[in-house]
């Protein structure tokens, strides 16, 4: 799947039906302090990510 | 759309939204703030917790009335960060037909937040703070507010909490941030409080308030910036341990018995609140790097 992080960077991930939130933790990304879209819609970090999907991740916390 | 990881709930749009707003609600009742017919600051820096606060103070008054509301925007000279955020204020504050008041650290202390952490930057957030505290007093006082509203989220009062450990601050960490202001003192209030920071967030996106935003190029530099990813890194395995700090030390002020902080004083330069004879702002613009405060 396509992964792209907060920085604008894109990462491709080997992986298949698997919940978002293992996705982050092998990208080294707290879930807690993003927002997650998959295919442009907001979902929970316990959603199932498939192979083919497009994942957007949004940093929360952007001041001092 | 959102796992709330502290009650293991999930939530559509439509709940979050509710829930939120029934929050900040329970949250201003709690506080007792503020009376109808109040002036109120809404200290708006152009991000998404101000954003959202401005938005939600905006609602609350259009379906019960009674509030008159003034957003205040802070300019510290920050160079490529700050001219896209005051952008967003000014559209925000427009947006809901808010009157809208900027002032600047150059024109209020006599120096941008660039030029004062020359060769100090480890410390920009530190001086920025102390800084933009006094700014928003200023601002909201010429402007005849009764009280300021800031956009704190329970994020922040939990970073917040931590620092205070980490700096040894007993002080602080026993000091009831609930407790009513003193007489004299502007009283601040911090409808967001209880709503962690992911949710302001949510809330945002889903009502369409803010487009992403850019990084304050000090972020990096702050204490602040590693009790945040210490606590996200507990928040993400133990769920629930934001709130906790948070209510820790409210439990903590509440029940120290002897040897709790006497309450502030006034700092004998402005009159704002301190804990020692000059307030943390005056300290720091004696030592020449800006202007004094001006007097009134």
């Amino acid at each position: 799947m396509r992964v792209e992080l907060p920085d604008g960077s894109v990462r491709t991930v080997d992986a298949d039906g698997i919940p978002v939130e293992e996705v982050l933790v092998l990208l080294g990304v707290n879930p807690v302090e993003v927002i997650v879209t998959r295919n442009g819609s907001l979902v929970p970090e316990d959603a199932v990510a498939a192979g083919d999907d497009e994942i957007r991740l949004v940093r929360i916390s952007h001041g001092g | 759309m959102y796992l709330q990881r502290a009650t293991g709930r999930h939530l559509c749009a439509g709940h979050l939204a509710e829930e939120v707003e029934g929050r900040v609600r329970e949250t201003m009742a709690a506080d007792g703030m503020p009376p109808g017919g109040s002036r109120v600051a809404v200290a708006l820096s152009g991000g998404k917790d101000s954003t959202v606060l401005l938005s939600l103070l905006h609602g609350i008054t259009q379906e019960s009335g009674g509030l008159d509301l003034v957003a205040i925007t802070v300019d510290e000279g920050i160079a490529g960060y700050r001219e896209e955020t005051l952008r967003a204020a000014t559209a925000t504050a427009a947006r809901f037909g808010v009157p809208h008041r900027t002032g600047s650290f150059a024109d209020l202390f006599g120096g941008t937040l660039d030029r004062v952490v020359e060769g100090q930057e480890h410390r920009a957030c530190s001086l920025c703070g102390i800084l933009r505290r006094k700014a928003l007093t200023i601002l909201a006082r010429d402007e005849g507010a009764d009280c300021i509203a800031t956009g704190h989220n329970l994020d922040d009062e939990a970073q917040s909490v931590l620092m205070n450990w980490l700096r040894g601050d007993r002080d602080r960490l026993l000091r009831d941030p609930l407790q009513p202001g003193q007489r004299g003192f502007l009283p601040r209030f911090k409808p967001l409080r209880e709503i962690p920071e992911k949710e302001v967030a949510l809330y945002g996106v889903i009502a369409s308030l803010f487009s992403p935003m850019p990084e304050c190029p000090y972020r990096h530099t702050a204490l602040r910036g590693e009790a945040r990813a210490m606590l996200n890194a507990m928040e993400q395995r133990f769920p629930g341990t934001l709130e906790r700090v948070v209510q820790g030390q409210r439990t903590l002020a509440r029940g120290a018995a002897g040897g709790i902080p006497a309450p502030l004083g006034a700092c004998a330069r402005c009159g704002d609140p301190a804990s020692d004879h000059l307030c943390q702002a005056c300290r720091l613009l004696e030592g020449g790097s800006f202007r004094p405060v001006r007097h009134r």
